[in-house]
């Protein structure tokens, strides 16, 4: 009898996740398989939110916290009271290549990580400053939003990290020692916004300006409680298959395309700047 | 040749009588020959791993029929039976008279193998003289002898030749049993074929023909199922495997290196 590598049973690898581009289950199964030495370290510990598209992304998908029915014994859940639902939900927690590869086979195209850890859940280990540039204002503002944000952190001796959102964003992140509530770095994020707000015009800070046309919004509203990231080397549902990349700084001065960065590249690159990135735990000073 | 291991040989024949030809009286002992040695399972209570048994159900009230109750019914129309009990049937059972009478020799392929229902050994009966004149006579001879036989409560034609060094007797299904392959329409319109491609066809054939061995071929589901036998007895699950298609060879391949490096790590 043959070896047995998982103990994921696959179904339906035929069914076409991304029409535009041809790209099947299996190839989506192959994407994890493959990027899951760099996407595990984001994954581990942390109460999964899962966005799925059964259908493929041209149909509705549906964002699940609770883990679906059907979920095998052996993927490991955690439940955790979330305040926005009011209850206990039973979240899938992902440490492991074989429960990688069951979220692929389920058609969770999109794998969304909070900034706090199971166990710590009010002590986020990452600050999260959110580029979301607003029409027609696109990628190439967000880039030079980021670069300031950047800029600033140095200045404050933070060190940061950059990866594209996959969409028109990018996301900056700063791992911190789990001491701060999410009040405290919310507050961080707001503020180090409300500063390059007022340093440089295409900026802005606050909640009720992100439809401002031709703006950049630092969102800092993610950092609570239940919020989530889309997570490193996580596919999005777009139309390109594009992958939520970290990168090289040098890269985002060059102007990479997040397009580039899809289901077919990012496993090809040898790069993995976030890699370690939890052993370069901050305080933060401002 | 091979012999056969001892514990696959029945212990007990299942008929005794006498084989004639003409004058020559032969006594035989019949052993079955042919087992159903598949896989085989039981069905048991899911939930409490016990053995089900069959019973007798009245369509009625579905009573449990006790097997006094039981008789055997002939449906002569739609839910209309002619009823009999078992000494009515005891009594019109064909008599055995022990012997097979074998007054006919035909060549055993002349009896298509589609007639061949079961087919038994015959061993002697304190008559290895006789029975090995039969024996070499049939050899030598190359036929078949054709005769009849009673087991049980059916009386079958019978053919009996020389097999392996042994007599071997096979009962026949009658002509009502077998299909006639003519009565398909499917075969009214057959074309005859172009010659260039009948003789493309018979090169093939020609070309492919070889001997055939039976013990080339294996029970491929049987020996599965003994895999996994022998699996749940040492106590590991087994995952339902189907197929492996070609994606999926693609994805092992992947995943066998995403272990190595996780390994590395």
């Amino acid at each position: 009898m043959k070896e047995k590598l998982t103990k994921v049973e696959f179904t339906n690898l035929e069914k076409i996740l991304f029409p535009k581009l041809e790209i099947k289950k299996v190839q989506v199964i192959e994407y994890y398989i493959k990027i899951a030495p760099k996407i595990l370290d984001f994954l581990s510990n942390r109460p999964l939110v899962l966005n799925r598209f059964p259908e493929g992304i041209a149909k509705k998908g549906f964002y699940e916290k609770d883990a679906p029915q059907g979920t095998p014994l052996w993927v490991k859940t955690k439940k955790s009271y979330l305040e926005t639902s009011k209850r206990d939900i039973n979240f899938v927690v992902c440490n492991d290549l074989d429960t990688l590869i069951w979220l692929a086979n389920i058609a969770a195209i999109e794998i969304h990580i909070p900034f706090s850890k199971v166990g710590s859940r009010e002590k986020p280990d990452m600050v999260f400053f959110d580029i979301d540039p607003e029409p027609p204002a696109t990628y190439k503002e967000a880039t030079s939003v980021a670069l300031l944000l950047k800029e600033k952190l140095g200045n404050l001796g933070i060190e940061s990290y950059v990866k594209t959102s996959g969409k028109k964003g990018l996301h900056i992140i700063v791992p911190i020692f789990p001491e701060y509530s999410f009040q405290e770095t919310k507050t961080f994020v707001h503020k180090i916004g409300r500063q390059l707000a007022k340093e440089h015009q295409l900026v802005v800070s606050e909640f009720n300006e992100t439809k401002k046309p031709g703006k950049v919004f630092v969102d800092y509203l993610q950092n609570s409680h239940g919020r989530t990231m889309v997570s490193p080397y996580s596919l999005r549902a777009v139309p390109e298959a594009t992958v939520s990349t970290p990168l090289d700084w040098s890269e985002v001065e060059k102007g990479i395309k997040p397009t580039e960065l899809n289901i077919s590249s990012v496993v090809k690159r040898e790069k993995d700047p976030w890699k370690k990135i939890f052993d370069n735990k901050q305080r933060l000073t401002a | 040749m091979e012999r056969v291991a001892k514990v696959n040989i029945p212990k007990r024949p299942i008929w005794l009588g006498s084989l004639t030809i003409g004058l020559v009286n032969v006594p035989v002992k019949l052993y079955p020959m042919i087992y159903d040695r598949g896989i085989s399972f039981r069905f048991l209570h899911k939930t409490d791993g016990h053995p089900l048994k069959y019973q007798k159900v009245c369509t009625k009230d579905q009573q449990v029929i006790p097997w006094e109750e039981v008789a055997k019914g002939y449906e002569v129309a739609k839910n209309e039976y002619v009823i009999f009990d078992k000494e009515e049937l005891e009594a019109v059972k064909p008599e055995s008279d022990k012997r097979i009478r074998l007054d006919k020799f035909v060549d055993y392929f002349a009896v298509d193998p589609v007639y061949f229902d079961r087919s038994y050994v015959l061993m002697p009966d304190k008559s290895a003289e006789a029975y090995s004149l039969l024996l070499t006579a049939f050899e030598k001879k190359d036929k078949a002898g054709v005769g009849r036989l009673t087991l049980r409560t059916k009386e079958y034609p019978a053919l009996v030749h020389a097999y392996k060094g042994a007599l071997v007797l096979t009962t026949l299904r009658y002509a009502y049993d077998v299909i006639e392959p003519q009565a398909f329409e499917e075969l009214e319109n057959l074309k005859e074929p172009e010659k260039a491609e009948l003789d493309l066809a018979i090169k093939i054939i020609t070309d492919l023909s070889g001997e055939f061995d039976i013990t080339e071929y294996k029970d491929r589901y049987k020996q599965k199922v003994q895999e996994l036998i022998k699996k749940k007895l040492k106590g590991q699950t087994i995952t339902a495997e189907k197929p492996v298609q070609e994606e999926v060879k693609g994805l092992m391949l992947a995943l066998r290196d995403t272990l190595k490096q996780l390994e590395k790590k």
